[in-house]
């Protein structure tokens, strides 16, 4: 179906999309971690773990957090739950996330 | 009102059908292969044969929340050289791959790597001459190779999925990223089996797509085997290295080794049945493989070692599809992506206006 180029121009169209239904945006940024609950979702993958706790030693020798909070969501393909994430929101003030593979 | 006027897609005005090849490879819109430039009149003409308005909602990513709408299919179709007449068959697959149980995101993103393999089941097969017999797998057909590229840029124009500077992280990639369209071969399926499209709810009489998250495939030949019994032990040890409890596995049965199966009368749940009950290993071997036993990837310290473990989840865990030309003695297993615990296999109906 390409036009013959015989020297008329023609019209194509744009392939790309970025129609979303999403909308959900960025969380509002703290201003600091002093006393902050730091939440450490991990995403079942072996070295999430160690990644995590390698990044929260390093937060808990550099600022005054208040504690850790670590859970799992078993998944690493899938988002977590809405009901999984409410609960985790309840229990922290910031959150890290981590693929480790 | 004409379809080519409802359209709302951006234009670029290009001098001439190759300086439009060289103004998409420009701007990142091709899959490394020359496109058909989408002319509106071309994508309009394409939505008409599917009698799909371009506003037309195919599917939505349920991650991201990103919209296929049928005219951005429509010019990823035209793009890819699908003739109109392929449009409905693109349509049905974005259904498919946007089902929840696909996990579109999950395997397009992956380290691992999986292709989307759309296998194709009804009269529509032969209407558009999708190629099931000799060298299905590979090219020369147009409906073949146009369709499944279709997908392909779908997934990397309209979602973003691409390896270059998008989303899709595979390792080692799949050459099936191409392309993979096959149809199943009906006139090698033994007598006894149903088309997959209905094994999976669908009429006889109906058209259908039916997509995989497939990983590379392990071809084998096995020409000394003349029973059901000795082709199914060639495929456990194939099977083997997968792991144990496979959740979905797509078994491609070759024209020959299915004659053997038409002969013994075998139907096609008899396959799953046999290599769940025979292709097995303990507990204890599948460890000294490596390999885990049970969710997650830790290997489980739960277990008996002794306990006995098939390669697969359940009977239907294999799915057999019949498929490639009469001559050799050549099948291939066919994993899925996580062997199929996180992503399954979808059939959409494909809906045609005859």
């Amino acid at each position: 179906m390409a036009p013959e180029n015989n020297g008329t121009p023609f019209r194509v169209l744009d392939p790309t999309a970025t129609q979303s239904i999403a909308t959900d945006g960025m969380a509002e940024r703290p201003e600091s971690l002093a006393g902050m609950r730091v939440g450490l979702l991990r995403n079942d993958k072996l070295n999430s773990e160690p990644l995590l706790d390698a990044i929260y030693d390093v937060l808990a020798e550099r600022f005054d957090v208040s504690s850790a909070y670590r859970v799992n969501k078993g998944d690493a393909s899938r988002p977590a739950e809405p009901e999984f994430l409410s609960d985790f929101s309840n229990e922290v003030d910031v959150a890290l996330l981590a693929n480790g593979d | 009102m004409t379809n080519a006027h409802r359209l709302t897609s951006d234009s670029i005005e290009v001098p001439g059908a190759l300086e439009a090849i060289e103004t998409y490879f420009d701007k990142g819109w091709s899959d490394g292969l020359p496109v058909v430039p989408p002319t509106p009149e071309a994508v309009s003409t394409t939505l008409e044969a599917a009698n799909l308005s371009p506003d037309a909602i195919l599917g939505i990513e349920p991650v991201k929340g990103a919209v296929i709408t049928a005219e951005k299919a429509a010019i990823n179709a035209v793009m890819a050289g699908c003739k109109p007449e392929y449009m409905p068959v693109v349509a049905a697959a974005v259904e498919a791959i946007t089902a929840p149980e696909f996990n579109l995101h999950g395997i397009t993103v992956s380290t691992m790597g999986a292709a989307i393999l759309l296998v194709i089941n009804g009269p529509i097969a032969n209407e558009l001459e999708i190629n099931s017999g000799v060298s299905a797998f590979g090219p020369g057909h147009r409906a073949n190779a146009t369709v499944g590229r279709a997908i392909r840029l779908i997934v990397m124009n309209v979602l973003g999925t691409r390896s270059d500077d998008g989303l899709d992280k595979a390792t080692l990639g799949h050459p099936g990223k191409y392309t993979w369209c096959i149809a199943e071969n009906d006139q090698a399926r033994p007598e006894k089996w149903e088309p997959m499209h209905v094994t999976r709810g669908l009429e006889a009489t109906d058209s259908s797509v039916t997509v995989f998250s497939g990983l590379s495939g392990a071809q084998f030949g096995d020409h000394a085997s003349n029973t059901p019994e000795g082709i199914l032990n060639s495929f456990a040890e194939r099977l083997y290295p997968l792991g144990p409890q496979v959740t979905e596995v797509i078994l491609a049965i070759c024209p020959e080794h299915a004659a053997h199966f038409d002969r013994e009368g075998w139907n096609k749940e008899q396959v799953g049945q046999y290599l769940f009950e025979t292709a097995r290993k303990s507990a204890a071997e599948w460890g000294e493989m490596g390999l885990a036993v049970g969710p997650g990837d830790k290997p489980s310290e739960s277990r008996d070692p002794d306990e006995s473990v098939s390669a697969l989840k359940s009977p239907e865990s294999a799915i057999p599809v019949v498929v490639g030309g009469d001559g050799g003695a050549w099948s291939a297993v066919i994993p899925t992506w996580s062997l199929g615990s996180r992503s399954k296999a979808v059939t959409r109906k494909i809906k045609t206006n005859g």
